[in-house]
């Protein structure tokens, strides 16, 4: 984990600029107070700016999460790019995996400007010290479960991500922007792989309703459990707007009715959106579960792990002989 | 601008080439429009920083130029005291010169009407 | 069973009206559209898992671009043919012996310089091929090497910047390059080996020059890279009978893999 004396700015820190909080001049307490005040009311911050211990370390936390989740969400579909059934999806399938590295370099761009070297933050990954999000802990069993995982997963996530393109952290906010615009096309492509084998042949459509039966669980409690708005910090320093119960709300106004536009079914009798509130009403989802998976004890979180590690080290005679030592005299 | 590219594709300056530090990626959408400031890569000299940059930046024919440039080479200001300095700039803006009541009296004195909104009329 | 057997088998379902121009059209395109699948697939291996992101996102373009040319190349064989397949009926729906890709591209993904040696050597000889076809009487193939060609400048550039790191950087990496040198070298030739359909390509200015000269053409660029580099010259061609025929154990893996979900059901819209 990340200690916050260990996180040396990385850029050459702005130490005079209109914003009160970088006058070096002023005492911890005094600069902090500023800080807060012009976050809280709405301000932006650069990674040149000053800024408190506790924000750096919680916007690191939170970036590093993300990056972490984009190069382990590789994993599930990747398996997947040698089986695509066209050479469309093929390509399709291989470009969305490849945004996902994308993503995973963008974040890891914007956690390294806080302090923490890329390095580190795979090492804690392969150490099982960081974590990644539930859903990409889960075994995908068929090509319908990439359909799903491209629709839901991406819509779910998708969700999160567009209430995190006002972040205070400007270049979180900013690489947002740019994935947000990126992930659109992973939606279109999961939802017309549904589509398509929701109007295919009966094995088809059971298929797809199988694998939507199996990820229906993981997808409820991906935002994670219902918190007290007032004690979130990342809400605090508005890292984030949103709580997960709000996310998850969205989730489901926006994608239930357009799962059962389908015909599919989902696997939770309760689930229905109630007149009287206006928010969805459905079973509560199985924390323990998502606590085990999280905390790598999920179906698949050592194997993904494991070859996560096997390819970092496989690939470490690259990093050191090419990418990262001088280039010997031609 | 061509030529910056061109010249890191014909012979990339090496010398202090080897380790993997950022490059800073500016991106221009279409023709005319500004470079903006896309974000960075990293790469260990300027022939695959270049590479990168395309790849981040350009894979979904999104820009039409990019300027690679490495983070350490960027020269920064933000002193406010030599960008924003305290006292009047007013005679440097077209707010600072404020003639209204001016004007109206030049036309009571010459018995003359407000002329019609007229484009370019300062 | 003779050695040209299957290569006689695939496209040729179809009557050819004339004196063999579009049953050597067919070999020449659906040659290409393999060798350009088979490496797009065995690139694309890497998307996830390449040396730094960075490169894990170059690395994938260039599979994606290699499977988009396939994909082209596979349509114009379909129109070509004309026996009611579509190019992903071409591409995925016939067994692993009835591919006619290059036994360069039969060594599977292997470590990175692996990678780079492989794709040095089947871009450049590409390169050379595209040379060859870029004033193609057969007017589609001439609007379509002219893209491609502007596609495959990048994998050009990106490759010889690897190629160079690899062999410069001494030690391990020169190691390892040179290792995969060995082992490819004598099947690099077979990307450029003689196609059945040859005299009638000639003969109707599809291809500029014997499959002979451009691989001379070809050699000599590569001697010319190895020399500066200081790596060993390209062994003579290993068997050039067989030179797009009896695959390796690693396509037939391959082939199970990308067939598996399409073959699941037969008849299927995916």
């Amino acid at each position: 984990m990340t200690d916050p004396l260990a996180l040396d700015p990385v850029l050459p820190a702005r130490e005079r600029s209109q914003l009160p909080f970088n006058d070096a001049a002023l005492d911890h307490d005094e600069r902090y107070r500023h800080f807060e005040e012009h976050v809280t009311g709405g301000g932006k911050v650069e990674a040149t700016d000053w800024m408190p211990d506790e924000y750096r370390t919680q916007v690191l936390r939170f970036v590093e999460m993300h990056a972490n989740s984009e190069l382990m969400g590789v994993l599930p579909e990747r398996e997947w790019i040698m089986r695509a059934p066209t050479l469309r999806r093929k390509l399709a399938l291989t470009a969305k995996v490849q945004d996902e590295v994308g993503h995973a370099q963008l974040l890891y761009r914007v956690a390294e400007d806080l302090g923490k070297p890329r390095e580190a933050m795979i090492q804690d990954l392969l150490a099982g010290k960081t974590k990644f999000h539930n859903v990409f802990h889960y075994p995908t069993k068929s090509w319908a479960d990439i359909g799903i995982i491209a629709w839901l997963v991406d819509a779910a996530a998708i969700v999160a991500q567009q209430a995190l393109r006002d972040s205070s952290y400007a270049p979180y906010a900013r690489t947002m922007r740019k994935i947000c615009w990126e992930e659109s096309v992973h939606i279109m492509h999961g939802r017309d792989v549904v589509v398509t084998m929701v109007t295919g042949t009966p094995a088809q459509r059971a298929s797809i309703q199988e694998a939507l039966d199996r990820w229906w669980g993981p997808l409820m409690q991906m935002h994670g459990p219902r918190s007290d708005r007032s004690k979130d910090r990342d809400i605090h320093w508005k890292i984030k707007a949103k709580t997960s119960e709000e996310l998850r709300q969205e989730f489901l106004g926006i994608y239930v009715p357009r799962i059962w536009e389908l015909g599919l079914t989902l696997p939770d009798p309760n689930l229905g959106l109630d007149p009287a509130t206006g928010e969805w009403r459905y079973t509560e989802p199985d924390w323990n579960e998502l606590r085990r998976v999280v905390t790598n004890h999920g179906p698949k979180s050592e194997e993904r792990l494991q070859f996560r590690r096997d390819n970092w080290a496989a690939t470490q005679w690259v990093r050191d002989a090419i990418l990262a030592a001088p280039r010997a005299a031609a | 601008m061509g030529e910056a590219a061109g010249a890191v594709e014909a012979e990339p300056v090496d010398e202090a080439a080897g380790v993997l530090e950022p490059w800073e990626v500016f991106r221009q959408e279409k023709d005319g429009d500004p470079m903006r400031h896309g974000g960075s890569v990293m790469a260990p000299d300027a022939t695959l920083a270049v590479h990168y940059a395309r790849e981040m930046y350009g894979r979904r024919q999104e820009s039409v130029h990019l300027w690679v440039v490495r983070r350490a080479d960027i020269h920064d200001l933000a002193d406010p005291d030599l960008l924003q300095p305290p006292l009047d700039r007013s005679f440097k803006k077209p707010g600072g010169y404020v003639m209204r009541e001016k004007l109206a009296a030049a036309r009571e004195a010459s018995g003359q009407q407000k002329p019609r909104a007229n484009k370019g009329d300062r | 069973m003779t050695e040209s057997e299957p290569v006689e088998r695939i496209a040729m379902d179809f009557t050819d009206a004339g004196d063999g121009r579009e049953r050597a059209i067919a070999l020449l395109l659906l040659s290409m559209a393999d060798d350009e699948f088979v490496i797009g697939f065995s690139d694309s291996e890497w998307t996830g898992i390449g040396p730094i992101l960075e490169e894990d996102v170059a690395i994938s373009s260039l599979a994606q671009d290699e499977l988009g040319h396939a994909q082209a190349l596979y349509r114009l064989f379909a129109e070509v043919v004309a026996d009611g397949r579509d190019a992903d009926a071409v591409a995925y729906d016939r067994p692993a012996e009835g591919y006619l890709h290059a036994r360069l591209l039969d060594h599977g993904r292997g470590d990175w310089a692996a990678t780079i040696a492989r794709r040095y050597l089947y871009e450049t000889a590409d390169a050379a091929r595209l040379a060859a076809l870029a004033e193609t009487s057969f007017e589609p193939l001439r609007d379509l090497v002219a893209k491609i060609r502007r596609e495959e400048r990048y994998h050009l550039m990106h490759v010889e910047a690897w190629l160079d790191r690899l062999a410069e950087a001494g030690g391990e990496p020169r190691r390892r390059l040179m290792v995969a040198l060995e082992a490819m070298g004598p099947d690099a030739g077979t990307v450029l080996a003689l196609l059945p359909g040859e005299p009638a390509l000639l003969r109707h200015g599809i291809l500029a020059e014997p499959f002979a000269a451009v691989e001379s053409t070809w050699r000599a660029r590569v001697d010319g890279t190895f020399g500066r580099l200081g790596l060993a010259a390209l062994p003579a061609t290993r068997d050039p009978g067989t030179a797009r025929t009896r695959h390796s154990h690693a396509f037939r893996a391959l082939h199970h893999e990308f067939t598996m979900v399409r073959g699941s059901e037969a008849a299927a819209t995916w």
